[in-house]
């Protein structure tokens, strides 16, 4: 037994060198500690709040601005972060056990917005913002967003980060192709027909293929013919409009996507055209750093934005609140959070997590040369046109989501397979249907 | 007095604790599956569960896609399950020889078994991916057509049963060769004696003796293999559609992403007594060829 | 005929080795992949020859604080691995020489039961005792995954120790409390050695029940990884060099200590 013992603690002590010297160089990490003696006033001091926060950038810059908050107000704001599946995940279950933990988290409210709003997870923020409308320059949140972020006339959540469907690019081969940039779904799909070239390792299109995923990049096509997922608490994914919508989509991707689309989320999607293998791919504006950083893409040079374009019905891109912040309503410290939420979606603070690339939703920002600096000159003008004519979902609005979005998404997987155009929309308006009329 | 008492209920002191955790540890979960399995509840802190009866299990073995993941589930683990047990024995084989560097060989092939299944699966998404990832580049290097892997109805299943039996294929190999290793010599010398060429031997003599070993390492990779989650959840999640949607998965759909934790919990059940059901089978039949042989 | 040996010998070592590339492929991708950029990883022309970088690690140990990950791994593996011993031992022992299979296959349950059935109402209990995010509530959890493993280990490894000893210690008046803890356990220790290795390395790969149980301050390692997809970047690189580090420790147990692991898993399934 002591021979073993031994052993086991060599190994172990072996391990441990390595995981220690594996570490070393680690410089002091993030722990820069706020001074306390800043300001007189710290009206929270000694409280304590728990903020959940997704794998976001947005969370990164809040985390290098925090102590400034801290010092000023006392409050200590504790930071856990998580993927976002399992953030989802993770908030369901602990407000299902009324936890008063997180008392602030990001959400994401058309996602799981209705859901959390009907299982009373939310605290509705009406009277808070009633209270501070001056202070917080309210009109100034740009409208398309708090919309995104209202149910039942109730103000579920702060928007921090907008987002929108653009048309990423590359000038390269529409230059060598003698080709303009598309303006209508109808010329995009000539100009996809024109370079497609799989021989030499070039596709005409790229978007995300998973069932689930791809509802959110379908839509604008969807709208931008006149369709969209629902109208009122009817289902409408069976009708001509939509139907021309998803089937484009479902088309592109089998006849010039490149092969498994049907596993592409983002990541695959934007590898595909960063690695310069798709002459066109339409997605969020929020991931355009993936497609211009040299060091994650080979095409960086060459990747040109342009706004989605237009189809029978006009060019009808999303453009909606991807990221806001909630206030747990089992909260014990509901005025410190409403302080942090007040500061963390202030003028100041949406200047700077902005400026580190995460499109906000204030439009002081926006039109402050300064809040545009980080993002390329092109994509600027794109977020800024498609903001003015978006519309405010990119998923239908059911409290049951993910439910709906594989249903729905289904009826693109089937046109990307080459199945009967109209079989697959009229079943899925069946289940649809079934699902709005069990949530009355 | 102490001490003649504790030597009465030795036993019982010994396993108790142990006994006592588990079932504390497992009484509660299986009761709260239960009963919430005949309650519906999105997992509303407003409105409580609301008694449904035997609705869920009614709506489970209508609900087409219930009998989709079973199909799926019993495609994957019994594919792979088999693919590992053949390929198993053979490396076993392969490997129950003396030759050099045969230390290094098992070390090697301890590894997947052991490396971090969420990882590997990230590894693996990188390495299927159809464009930019090796595999195809490999099929094309060589003149054949390349795949869709991960990205098709029909190729998903066994791409992941690839990644399965990749993982797991070395836990049977070993488990084999240790079943080699306590194999008895006379049948062999017997055989000798009658002049049995070396195909002979391996089927009449070593196959039919490594049985209980096989199926003890069937039955082990079988519990396991059904309940396959962390590499399916790392890599399609259930997609493309619901192609690679297993019982587990289907679950965690259920209770996670539709909040529909009723009918996810009627689903646990029934999965609950699938496993169950199969483990003791196996463990029959292995009584039985215990007996026999 | 001696020829023929020869060949047939050629033959299975390059088999043998060939079976054995395979099997490590997505290992040494992983390790090249570790040192390359984003770029590089998703062009497989490159797939030998790139300019090594160092960045990755780098990244995963400044930016992302996987030290204090990879502490609350160990924490947490050898926490559950030790007090599965304390509490599986001797119920190995006691199923063992009573022939207790009954209790035996009640403790064995554990393992058959889908883990995402855990999930909620553990969450519940942890949740009303305050233990969430704190080291026991993920010790406790992952022990219900490493005692039946002991248990199903040891069990075997017990059966097969000869009576005789046992027999001899009673003559020496020694109680059976005293006999199993002075004399059984001792000449136990590689038995001991492989349930404790196979405990902690479940442990350390576990995933499921750590995302409900674990939080900022106890994530370990196989939740950590996930932080390199965030929501719109992802970081292959930096992923790579992060499944590298994960499967280290265990890659390391796994040489050092094959032989317990592989006899224990043999001895389990052999006479189990």
């Amino acid at each position: 037994m002591k021979r073993i013992n031994k052993r086991l603690g060599s190994c172990l002590s072996a391990l441990l060198a390595v995981a220690l010297t594996a570490g070393c160089g680690s410089g002091g990490g993030s722990g820069a500690s706020p001074s306390s003696s800043e300001g007189a006033a710290q009206p929270f001091k000694g409280k304590k709040i728990t903020f959940y926060v997704a794998n976001h950038p947005w969370a990164e810059t809040i985390k290098e601005l925090l102590p400034e908050f801290e010092a000023q107000t006392g409050l200590k704001v504790e930071i856990q972060g998580f993927a976002e599946d399992q953030l989802s995940q993770k908030l369901s279950v602990q407000l299902t056990t009324k936890a008063s933990d997180p008392d602030v988290f990001m959400t994401r409210p058309l996602q799981e917005g209705r859901q959390f709003y009907k299982n009373g997870w939310y605290e509705p923020l009406d009277g808070y913002v009633e209270k501070d409308k001056a202070e917080i320059d309210f009109e100034d949140f740009s409208k398309s967003a708090l919309d995104t972020t209202t149910v039942d006339g109730k103000l579920l959540s702060i928007p921090i980060i907008s987002e929108q469907e653009v048309l990423y690019y590359r000038k390269d081969l529409l230059e060598k192709a003698n080709l303009q940039v598309p303006k209508t779904l109808d010329e995009l799909e000539a100009a996809i027909q024109k370079v497609h070239d799989p021989d030499n390792g070039v596709y005409g299109f790229v978007a995300r293929g998973q069932t689930a995923v791809l509802v959110t990049q379908v839509s604008s096509f969807v709208f931008s013919e006149g369709g969209d997922f629902m109208q009122g608490d009817k289902a409408t994914v069976n009708t001509p409009e939509a139907v021309k919508g998803f089937s484009r989509y479902g088309r592109w991707l089998k006849d010039y996507g490149p092969p498994g689309v049907l596993n592409f989320s983002w990541p695959q999607a934007m590898g595909v055209f960063a690695q310069g293998k798709a002459a066109f791919y339409t997605d969020a504006s929020a991931i355009y750093k993936n497609a211009v950083d040299p060091e994650k893409s080979t095409v960086a040079e060459n990747v040109g934005f342009a706004s989605f374009p237009a189809g029978s019905a006009g060019a009808k891109p999303y453009s909606i609140t991807s990221w806001a912040l909630g206030m747990n309503a089992q909260s014990d410290n509901k005025d410190a959070v409403w302080a942090f939420i007040k500061w963390a979606t202030g003028k100041e603070v949406m200047l700077k997590t902005q400026q580190g690339g995460n499109p906000g939703v204030r439009n002081s920002v926006w039109n402050d040369p300064e809040g545009v600096k980080g993002f390329p000159a092109e994509l600027v003008e794109v977020i800024r046109e498609s903001s003015k004519v978006g519309v405010g979902h990119d998923r239908p609005l059911v409290v049951n989501v993910g439910e709906a979005r594989d249903i729905i998404g289904e009826i693109v997987i089937q046109a990307i397979l080459g199945e009967d155009v109209q079989a697959a929309p009229d079943k899925a308006n069946q289940a649809f249907q079934a699902l709005i009329d069990g949530e009355k | 007095m102490l001490a003649s008492w504790m030597e009465k209920r030795f036993k019982w002191i010994v396993t108790l604790p142990a006994l006592l955790f588990v079932l504390v540890m497992m009484a509660f979960p299986i009761a709260y599956t239960l009963r919430l399995s005949f309650f519906e509840w999105s997992m509303s802190a407003a409105s409580p569960p609301k008694w449904v009866g035997l609705d869920n299990y009614i709506a489970l073995f209508k609900d087409g896609r219930f009998w989709h993941a079973l199909g799926a589930t019993a495609y994957f683990s019994f594919g792979a399950l088999a693919a590992e047990t053949v390929l198993g024995v053979a490396i076993a084989l392969l490997l129950h020889r003396e030759f050099r560097g045969r230390g290094l060989a098992k070390t090697i092939f301890l590894l997947p078994m052991v490396a971090t299944p969420v990882a590997m699966g990230l590894v693996w998404v990188l390495i299927y991916e159809p464009t930019n990832g090796i595999f195809n580049a490999l099929l094309q290097a060589i003149g054949l057509k390349p795949l869709h892997w991960l990205g098709s109805i029909g190729q998903v299943i066994p791409s992941l049963m690839v990644i399965d039996i990749w993982q797991w294929t070395p836990m049977v190999c070993l488990i084999v060769m240790a079943g080699l290793t306590t194999l008895p010599q006379e049948p062999y010398e017997s055989a000798d004696v009658d002049g049995a060429s070396r195909r002979q031997k391996l089927w009449y003599i070593t196959l039919p003796l490594l049985r209980p070993t096989i199926l003890t390492a069937v039955m082990l990779r079988l519990i396991d293999v059904i309940k396959t989650f962390d590499i399916i959840y790392a890599t399609t999640q259930g997609g493309p559609g619901t192609a690679s949607e297993t019982l587990n998965i289907y679950g965690y759909v259920l209770a996670f992403q539709y909040f529909k934790l009723g009918l996810a919990s009627s689903l646990l059940v029934v999965f609950f007594l699938l496993v169950m059901g199969l483990t003791l089978a196996l463990i029959v039949v292995r009584r039985n060829t215990e007996v026999s042989s | 005929m001696k020829k023929r040996n020869a060949f047939a010998r050629l033959l299975s070592n390059t088999a043998t080795w060939l079976v054995l590339f395979v099997f490590s492929f997505p290992f040494i991708w992983m390790v090249m992949a570790s040192f390359k950029t984003q770029v590089q990883i998703q062009s497989p022309g490159n797939f030998f020859w790139f300019r090594p970088t160092g960045r990755n690690y780098a990244e995963v140990f400044n930016q992302y604080h996987f030290f204090k990950y990879m502490i609350n791994s160990f924490i947490v593996a050898i926490g559950s691995t030790l007090a599965s011993l304390l509490l599986g031992l001797p119920a190995a022992y006691g199923i063992a020489r009573y022939r207790l299979n009954g209790l035996g296959l009640t403790i064995l349950a554990a393992r058959i039961i889908p883990g995402i059935s855990f999930l909620i109402p553990w969450f519940i209990i942890f949740n009303s005792l305050g233990l969430v995010d704190t080291y026991t509530a993920l010790i406790l959890s992952h022990m219900l995954v490493g005692l039946p493993f002991v248990i199903w280990i040891m069990i075997s490894y017990f059966e097969a120790l000869p009576h005789e000893i046992e027999e001899a210690g009673a003559i020496d008046g020694c109680g059976k409390m005293k006999v199993f803890l002075r004399i059984v356990l001792p000449i136990s220790g590689p038995g001991v050695m492989t349930a404790s290795l196979m405990s902690i390395i479940f442990s350390w790969n576990n995933f499921m029940f750590s995302i409900i149980l674990a939080g900022e301050k106890t994530k370990t390692l196989p939740i950590a990884i996930f932080n390199f997809l965030s929501y719109s970047e992802v970081n292959w690189g930096g992923l790579m060099a992060a499944a590298c580090i994960i499967t280290l420790p265990v890659l390391v147990i796994a040489l050092a200590a094959q032989k317990f692991i592989i006899n224990g898993l043999a001895a389990g399934a052999v006479k189990g």
